[in-house]
């Protein structure tokens, strides 16, 4: 419909094109781009302090990449299906706060000899917290009509505050030790739930990639009323969008039980903005149908790399958040910039 | 858990919506506590105690209606302070208002708070200000009305119409974490020593007093400590963690960690644990939350400092059950209650009196 420079009757036009598609091809391949940010990242951080280049950091880094890549990984879906959550956060802190009390009273009571019981009964928990949350965040959206920012958010203050209420604000410790001792890492930097996680998302990268669950959440995100008219049961498909979010969030609740032996209510808190961070500089559009698994995947990296090496660095953490400003604002200024070049080809 | 009651009653303040804020919140709703926190503060104690004894056997307060207007019902910290409080009335037969926001540190939804208890006519108004200046018009309308005021933990700017501010001592507190620390990892002088401190907000004031008395008993009696990185967590454990995590990769032979308030004590506490540091890398907590308590015993936790919300609560009914009978001769304008060191060798009966009430 755009009338395109191949067809314009400008004798200049020609090289228009072979500079604007040499620009296109670069910024259209936004992993490549993360990929040689990160890296630069590493270099420059190894060079402040050489310990950043070390088995011990890349522990660190992955401690903090597995959980947010979880709920970034599930918000990019969301996003991609034009939709956005806000509660990601909060359900992070509800479910390993609920969870927490579970395993307290199975590991207090009947269940004392079997610790990893206990546990699997905790992700059981979070996974099913999670998930409940994730309906009531779609039957919001689909039945009450509202928008999914509203929607989540009146979810958001839902489980924080019922996280507050029901811990008072303390954190609940009392399940089983065997948590904190999973933590360590185990091949090389990756402890084993950050292997799990890893899995988790070459499953979810399938998922969106490579089977009708992420065609259909394409479809509805570029045209939710041409999906229908394609047959698509909308409905159906955000329900089972924002559940595998609300999922996403149970487990990486679940992981930062691991991580502290412990529920805190706080924990996750504003999480849903570092997610949806990872996703915009992972070449996502908020206004929903493009995006990808990798992209997100090296964004929550990219994220997580500056956390530790500006701590290694001996620079104020506070410094994460205008770096990440800065990336986000070039992620979506290039994400602008293909759509431009993208509607002319 | 929230070791810093302020920094988390500013948290809670946005568990609702705007994360973001969160410093800005915990920043604005908290100041000014303990500017007079060098106060000796043996010699306040006995003060108020012996008062609070005299006042009670001068005339009978039976009845008497006292309102107390705290930060956020959330807070462990509120719910020891309420304990004390209802004993205290009890004792002394008046009847207490307990009020507050369920979870918001903030004058926004504290100042209507006042205003509702202060239109049920109580006879003296015990306030946890949630802002030094916003909630001075409050005070003033109180004092207008009749109502005796007393303020608990933190303060208005102008204490001309409280009667007495009564408070946990930071700086002591902070003074103490050094002294245990110091303790903890064999201080001599002559050798070098790596500490690194973990706090949840730049501005609250628990958080900066705390910070300060750490630093000056470092300076005056071990100046072979060296506070290597401070970083903040914005009262998440997580946060927490991933802090003390690097900094043990930073620093292989770092000696010590002195964790500012609940959040960055459990943070701390899971990374010692993970790394299989725990004994090796001193780590100095506050408050006394039940489960902190428990981590000493393990052995995780090396001291915990502990403020005694509960006595806070209590002197300040004494004080004004005695102004309610005329008998203000006894009564101090502030009153700094020190804190308290738990380590594995305090008895079950200090445990059982400083340990919070969950």
């Amino acid at each position: 419909m755009a009338t395109t420079e191949t067809h314009s009757p400008n004798p200049a036009g020609t090289q228009v094109v072979v500079a604007s598609s040499r620009f296109k091809t670069l910024i259209s391949n936004q992993q490549f781009i993360l990929l040689i940010v990160w890296i630069l990242m590493v270099i420059g951080f190894s060079l402040i302090n050489h310990i950043f280049f070390s088995v011990g950091v890349a522990e660190n880094i992955l401690l903090d990449w597995a959980p947010l890549v979880l709920i970034a990984v599930g918000e990019l879906i969301v996003i991609i299906s034009g939709g956005i959550d806000l509660s990601v956060g909060a359900i992070v802190g509800f479910t390993g706060v609920i969870s927490a009390f579970a395993m307290r009273s199975l590991y207090e009571g009947s269940l004392a000899e079997q610790p990893y019981l206990v546990l699997a009964i905790g992700v059981l928990v979070c996974v099913i917290v999670g998930l409940l949350v994730g309906l009531i965040n779609s039957l919001l959206i689909n039945y009450a009509k509202l928008v999914p920012f509203i929607a989540t958010l009146v979810t958001l203050g839902a489980c924080s505050g019922m996280a507050l209420v029901f811990t008072k604000g303390a954190p609940v410790m009392g399940g089983p030790r065997e948590a904190i001792a999973l933590s360590p890492a185990w091949i090389g930097p990756f402890s084993r739930p950050v292997l799990i996680v890893v899995v988790v998302v070459l499953i979810l990268w399938a998922f969106v990639h490579k089977a009708r669950f992420g065609r259909y959440t394409f479809a509805i995100g570029s045209n939710s009323f041409a999906a229908r008219a394609a047959g698509i049961n909308v409905k159906r498909h955000v329900t089972k969008v924002y559940m595998l979010s609300g999922l996403m969030a149970g487990l990486a609740g679940f992981f930062f039980y691991l991580r502290l032996g412990s529920g805190a209510p706080t924990s996750g808190l504003g999480n849903e903005l570092d997610a949806i961070a990872a996703v915009v500089i992972g070449g996502a559009a908020l206004t929903g149908g493009v995006g990808r698994v990798s992209g997100t995947v090296l964004g929550a990296l990219i994220l997580t790399t500056v956390t530790s090496g500006l701590i290694i660095s001996g620079v104020d953490p506070q410094w994460k958040r205008v770096v990440v400003a800065a990336l986000i604002a070039i992620a979506a200024t290039l994400q602008a910039l293909r759509k431009t070049e993208g509607g002319a080809s | 858990m929230f070791g810093t009651s302020k920094a988390s009653r500013g948290l809670i303040v946005a568990a609702g919506a705007a994360t973001l804020l969160l410093a800005a919140c915990s920043s604005s709703s908290s100041s000014s506590t303990t500017s007079s926190a060098a106060a000796s503060s043996a010699a306040a104690t006995s003060a108020s105690a012996s008062s609070s004894a005299s006042g009670s056997a001068a005339c009978d307060v039976t009845g008497k209606k006292v309102a107390f207007v705290m930060g956020a019902e959330s807070d462990p910290f509120f719910q020891a302070m309420k304990v004390g409080a209802a004993a205290e009335a009890q004792a002394k037969g008046m009847e207490l208002i307990w009020q507050g926001d369920a979870k918001e540190y903030s004058p926004a939804t504290q100042i209507p708070v006042v205003d509702q208890v202060l239109a049920q006519k109580p006879d003296a108004l015990v306030l946890i200000p949630t802002d030094p200046k916003a909630l001075q018009p409050s005070v003033a309308k109180a004092k207008a009305a009749g109502v005796i005021v007393a303020n608990v933990d933190t303060r208005v700017e102008n204490l001309d119409d409280v009667l007495t501010f009564i408070t946990g001592d930071n700086a002591d507190g902070g003074a103490k974490a050094a002294e245990s620390l110091a303790g903890a990892i064999g201080y001599k002088d002559g050798t070098k020593y790596k500490v690194v401190v973990g706090l949840s907000s730049e501005t609250a004031t628990t958080n900066v007093a705390r910070l300060e008395g750490f630093k000056k008993a470092i300076a005056d009696k071990y100046p072979g400590i060296e506070i290597v990185d401070v970083a903040y967590s914005q009262s998440k454990p997580e946060v927490a963690n991933t802090n003390i995590n690097n900094w043990l990769t930073k620093y292989p032979d770092l000696n010590g960690i002195f964790a500012i308030d609940g959040t960055n004590a459990q943070g701390a506490a899971a990374a010692l644990q993970a790394k299989g540091l725990t004994g090796k890398v001193a780590l100095v907590g506050y408050d006394a939350y039940p489960d902190n308590v428990k981590l000493v015993k393990d052995g995780v936790i090396t001291s915990l400092i502990a403020q005694v919300p509960a006595d806070e609560a209590k002197q300040a009914i004494d004080a004004v059950a005695d102004a309610l009978c005329g008998n203000t001769a006894g009564i101090q304008k502030e009153v700094v209650i020190p804190n308290f060191t738990i380590d594995k060798n305090t008895t079950e009966a200090d445990l059982k009196q400083y340990t919070y009430v969950a």
